[in-house]
């Protein structure tokens, strides 16, 4: 029967592996078989979090970026900039998704934050302002 | 008897004279007188008393009766004015209910009256509230509906005047001035 290890500890290991540039691949295996014989496969999702936050700690930061169009490479050089100043973050990796409903603006998701100048956002804003209870 | 007989007949013999001629027998009448006077005494002895005592006792049955009669009478006479009385007393108690009734069935009419009145202001005014709120509800989901509307034209128009060039553009002086 596998020791039970914490969630934390885990995702440091996780996260100390991607810092020191180690075998991901077996890592990432490691993890998988560990989760399976612990019976904690619903963890996965909670454990990836703690790995973004601790790696976010380290100066590492990844996220997502959701824009209505597709972003010209000077556009997502200035976000990466800009997400790079707002986060204090060493290195940032961003992966960039479309999504039309948002109408036009970007929206970035990083580990414990999330800057939203979609359009659609500001139309949701507007509404709940002028809008009466 | 046999020597009254013999009284009786000797005596005849002797009062020829004046009685004879008057027709009277004097031993006859003297024996008479004493027949009669034993007669009245034993009627007064015996008789009488009696008699006397059967006719008073009579005489007292017949003036109690009176008296009873009379007692009757006058009780009768009592009750009478009595029952008139009474009578009277009654009408006049009756009367008084009647007219006490009759105004305490006007209090109730008027006081009945009042409250219809009171829960129908309150009703109406009521009805105006609850008006007043529904009207302002309405207002306030019009106010709504329409600032969905306007939202929801915008979303259109700008999708619709938005391409990829002018979102580019848009972003890039967003970031230059947050910065």
């Amino acid at each position: 029967m596998a020791r039970r290890v914490s969630r934390r500890v885990l995702a440091e290991h996780v996260a100390d592996v991607i810092v020191s540039g180690g075998d991901l691949s077996l890592t990432t295996q490691q993890l998988a078989a560990h989760l399976v014989v612990t019976r904690r496969t619903k963890e996965l999702d909670m454990i990836m979090r703690d790995v973004s936050f601790i790696l976010s700690d380290k100066g590492i930061v990844s996220g997502s970026v959701l824009s209505a169009h597709e972003l010209t490479e000077s556009t997502k050089q200035a976000i990466q900039e800009y997400v790079a100043d707002v986060s204090k973050a060493k290195s940032v990796t961003l992966s960039y998704q479309l999504d039309p409903a948002v109408i036009g603006g970007y929206k970035v998701s990083l580990p414990g934050l999330q800057i939203d100048r979609t359009i659609s956002h500001q139309l949701t804003q507007l509404k709940t302002r002028f809008k009466k209870v | 008897m046999t020597f009254i007989r013999q009284f009786a007949a000797e005596t005849a013999e002797a009062e020829a004279g004046l009685f004879g001629a008057l027709g009277i027998d004097l031993r006859l009448l003297i024996l008479q007188i004493i027949a009669f006077l034993i007669l009245v005494f034993l009627l007064g002895k015996f008789v009488y008393p009696w008699l006397m005592k059967q006719v008073d006792e009579r005489q007292a049955n017949i003036e109690a009766a009176a008296e009873a009669a009379s007692l009757a009478q006058k009780s009768a006479a009592e009750s009478q004015e009595q029952t008139a009385h009474l009578l009277a007393k009654a009408r006049k108690e009756a009367a008084e209910i009647v007219r006490t009734a009759k105004l305490e069935s006007a209090e109730i009419m008027s006081s009945s009256e009042k409250k219809a009145k009171k829960s129908a202001e309150r009703i109406v005014a009521d009805a105006h509230e609850q008006i007043d709120k529904d009207i302002a509800l309405a207002k306030k989901e019009l106010h709504n509906h329409t600032i969905d509307l306007i939202a929801l034209a915008t979303e259109k128009v700008t999708s619709g005047a938005l391409n990829g060039k002018i979102d580019n553009e848009r972003i890039a002086k967003a970031l230059k001035e947050s910065q």
